[in-house]
């Protein structure tokens, strides 16, 4: 269960959850505002002695990755990925700021939130909306802090400035043109703005003050590349300890930092030039929205809801390079062109075919493709599951083998199975029920039989037993898929997927995966006065599972 | 009382057929503009709707369709909004445009009057399936509705001289310029009872494109309680 904050609240991470690689996500929007949400990752003196620590769009992630910034997903407008244990020791704090990009101010929000999220679970938020604010321009969400142990507080506190005000909060400075007063031009320019403390400038000129209403533009100004203190640049001489100097944009030619919208350009301006080591500063604005793969997710079906987005290309030429390896059948990615009539194309663009050169592919929420064609190895599927093929594609029957039928016979864990093999694409739906691939690396999953659509030959599967009194016929039985290979999961409905916790429970009839490494345990609640109500049967049996963090089970909202 | 509803209220009507979500289908219906839909499609109207249920020159046009108890297909004329359903699949919209295309007689929905359209068997493929496999061809400029059991998916088939294998429970519409064939997979194993499940599908070939179901289910709902 997700804790609820208020302004001011505090917890260990530890007691939220065990895990220390966590999931940040900042929800915070308003109507026609834009947001720069950025992580600050200060020392024991709450300053910003590092400037590879703050990491915002221009700066993905700190130097040894502990930070990282997600982009947009999930519900939430930003999200970090942040690794506890791998924050260097001087990094005392990690605060999650959001800051207006351009007009308005804070009070106009609509209700947004920040959150933990931890193994798939939001484990805290911190709930807030307009009416805490006024007219500030940047917001305090929360903070990471150690004191002993690494904790959360919910912060909630607005600066009127901006950024360049939460910047100088921490102790950075922003190296920014006054607005009335054009700087000199600066072609060395970090000499001058040396500070030797973090405190406030040494020169006059170089910070606006902190309510700068007449420059609203707080992000494409502030945080002009700095030069960070581990290695001076070279044109700097007279650098001291002071880790953070912030030198001006200004171009050498004296010319305005162009202030409105869109944010990135500035930071890509040849002022930066005169400052060599910004490696961090160098990446392009289009990196802000990579996403490293597999983030906190042990398995694929943690993101159920994930289906391919439309396909982009447009036209019927999308089909992929047909059997993409040694394929002879090249002539599948003949263009369609012109045969086709642009008004069922039209209406039908949405449901193209998705291309991709990877063997599982999810089509929709209720379609997969595989691709015989790589890796060359046979499919198997649940018979009738097939709905389309292209090239050639063999069917046969798979039989379980006598002893196979005998166990399924009687575990009722039996598959009717058909083994596609040859070269080319099949599409595979079962009755429009979801379907999910799970791609296992070496692991193992326990999926009922009945809820297996199709999976690799190179998966070993077997019956499983799981034991306990109160059962109907004593036991349960699921199949245990082991190995390399994806195995296609089909639910009735939007499963949802549940991480293993002390306490975790599901009807043993809705249940439809687990990952093998949770043990599970059958669990009978009787209570006489429930099941005294005639024909009731009363959820009685029920199965526990547990495990350690990282193992889940998917639970579909239908009853078999 | 209205809050938690007030999302589902129709939008404004910007074109002939529009989708209300994704499983109804909403008509701006105007006289003169008549529209052939299935019987027992309609879930609601407003406006005055007149529904002429098998009408005369529909089964002329459609009078060997599957069952011969006459077409499953009904006139409906007059002003207003009229809103179509089928057991809760998926409805897709199409402007023809002057373009034709083929639709497997369970998944069509409701198309405009005024377009070309006819029935036809698909040929070879009578033998397969328990109820043979019939099939509108529509065309012309106006608004075909098809459903689909889940969201479907568009293959295209190519162009070349290869195949693509459908399983016809699983077909909703194709181009109609595409060549059909009947496939059996005749395996000395499929006589002897233990196919592979896919026993016969429906190869297409050509310049065009399929639509399929992620759906084996064939029934036709709307006929099975009319």
């Amino acid at each position: 269960m997700a804790r609820e904050f208020q302004r001011g609240h505090k917890a260990r991470i530890s007691d939220l959850t065990a895990g220390t690689d966590l999931y940040v996500g900042v929800q915070i929007s308003g109507p026609g505002l834009t947001f720069d949400i950025s992580c600050f990752g200060l020392d024991a003196d709450e300053q910003l002695s590092d400037d590879r620590y703050f990491v915002f769009f221009n700066q993905p992630k700190s130097p040894e990755e502990s930070i990282q910034l997600l982009g947009a997903q999930a519900g939430d407008t930003e999200s970090f990925r942040v690794t506890l244990d791998r924050v260097p020791p001087q990094i005392q704090k990690l605060s999650f700021t959001a800051t207006l990009d351009g007009a308005g101010q804070m009070s106009h929000i609509a209700p947004g939130y920040i959150r933990i999220v931890a193994g798939g679970e939001e484990v805290a938020r911190y709930a807030f909306d307009g009416s805490e604010f006024s007219t500030e321009r940047a917001v305090m969400l929360g903070d990471f802090y150690l004191k002993d142990v690494w904790r959360f507080a919910a912060v909630g506190q607005g600066f009127d400035g901006g950024l360049d005000a939460l910047l100088k909060n921490f102790g950075g400075e922003v190296a920014e043109e006054e607005p009335p007063a054009p700087e000199q031009p600066q072609p060395a320019a970090a000499p001058g703005f040396a500070p030797p403390a973090f405190g406030v400038p040494a020169s006059a000129p170089a910070p606006a003050p902190a309510p700068a209403p007449a420059a609203p533009q707080p992000a494409a100004q502030g945080f002009a590349p700095p030069a960070p203190a581990p290695a001076p640049p070279a044109p700097v001489p007279s650098v001291h300890a002071a880790p953070t100097i912030v030198a001006p944009l200004t171009p050498p030619g004296g010319a305005q930092v162009p202030p409105p919208a869109p944010a990135p350009a500035p930071y890509g301006q040849p002022p930066q030039a005169p400052q060599p080591p910004q490696a961090p500063y160098g990446q392009t604005p289009g990196q802000t929205g990579s996403l490293p793969p597999g983030y906190g997710q042990p398995q694929p079906p943690q993101a159920p809801a994930g289906p391919p987005g439309p396909p982009g290309p447009p036209g019927y030429a999308q089909q992929p390079p047909f059997g993409q390896a040694p394929g002879p059948q090249a002539s599948y990615g003949v263009p369609q062109g012109a045969g086709q009539n642009p008004g069922v194309t039209a209406a039908l663009q949405q449901f193209k075919e998705t291309p991709t050169g990877q063997r599982w592919t999810q089509q929709n929420k209720k379609l997969v493709r595989v691709d015989l064609g790589v890796a060359g190895q046979p499919v198997l599927a649940r018979q009738g599951s097939m709905v389309l093929y292209q090239g050639k594609v063999d069917f046969s029957y798979k039989g379980a083998g006598f002893a196979g039928r005998i166990v399924g016979g009687a575990t009722g864990q039996e598959m009717q199975l058909m083994r596609c093999t040859g070269q080319g694409q099949v599409f595979l739906a079962d009755n429009s029920t979801h379907l999910h691939p799970v791609e296992l690396q070496g692991d193992a999953i326990c999926v009922s039989a009945e809820n297996v659509l199709a999976f690799d030959e190179s998966l070993q599967y077997e019956v499983r037993r799981v034991e306990g009194h109160g059962i109907p016929g004593g036991a349960l039985f699921t199949m245990q898929f082991q190995g390399t290979g994806t195995i296609v999961v089909k639910t009735h409905g939007t499963p949802v997927v549940l991480p293993v916790t002390p306490t975790t429970f599901a009807d043993c009839n809705a249940v439809v995966a687990w990952s093998a490494a949770s043990q599970v345990v059958v669990s009978s609640q009787v209570r006489m006065r429930r099941n005294a109500y005639p024909g009731d049967t009363g959820e009685s049996v029920n199965l526990q599972f547990r495990g350690a963090p990282g193992n889940f089970i998917v639970v579909q909202p239908y009853e078999v | 009382m209205n809050q938690p509803l007030a999302g589902y209220a129709p939008a404004p009507v910007t074109a002939r057929m529009e989708n209300h979500g994704n499983h109804m289908l909403k008509v701006a219906m105007q006289t003169g503009n008549d529209l052939l839909a299935r019987v027992g499609s309609m879930v609601a109207y407003e406006g005055f709707v007149q529904y002429e249920p098998n009408p005369p020159a529909v089964r002329q046009i459609a009078r060997d369709w599957a069952t011969g108890e006459g077409a499953p297909l009904m006139k409906c004329s007059g002003d207003g909004l009229l809103y179509l359903a089928d057991y809760g699949a998926n409805v897709i919209v199409i402007n023809l445009n002057g373009d034709g295309i083929s639709v497997n007689a369970t998944n069509l929905l409701a198309f405009d009057a005024h377009l070309s359209w006819g029935v036809e068997r698909v040929k070879g493929l009578a033998k397969f399936a328990g109820q043979g496999l019939w099939n509108t061809k529509i065309s012309g400029q106006g608004w075909v509705a098809l459903t689909s059991r889940g969201k479907p998916i568009v293959v295209d088939c190519g162009g070349g001289e290869d195949e693509t294998y459908v399983d016809p429970d699983a077909l909703v519409a194709w181009s109609p310029n595409l060549k059909v064939k009947g496939k059996r997979s005749f395996k000395a194993q499929s006589l002897i009872g233990r196919g592979s499940g896919e026993a016969y599908q429906m190869a297409f070939s050509g310049q065009g494109i399929v639509v399929v179901q992620p759906s084996e289910d064939s029934t036709d709902r709307l006929r099975i309680r009319g």
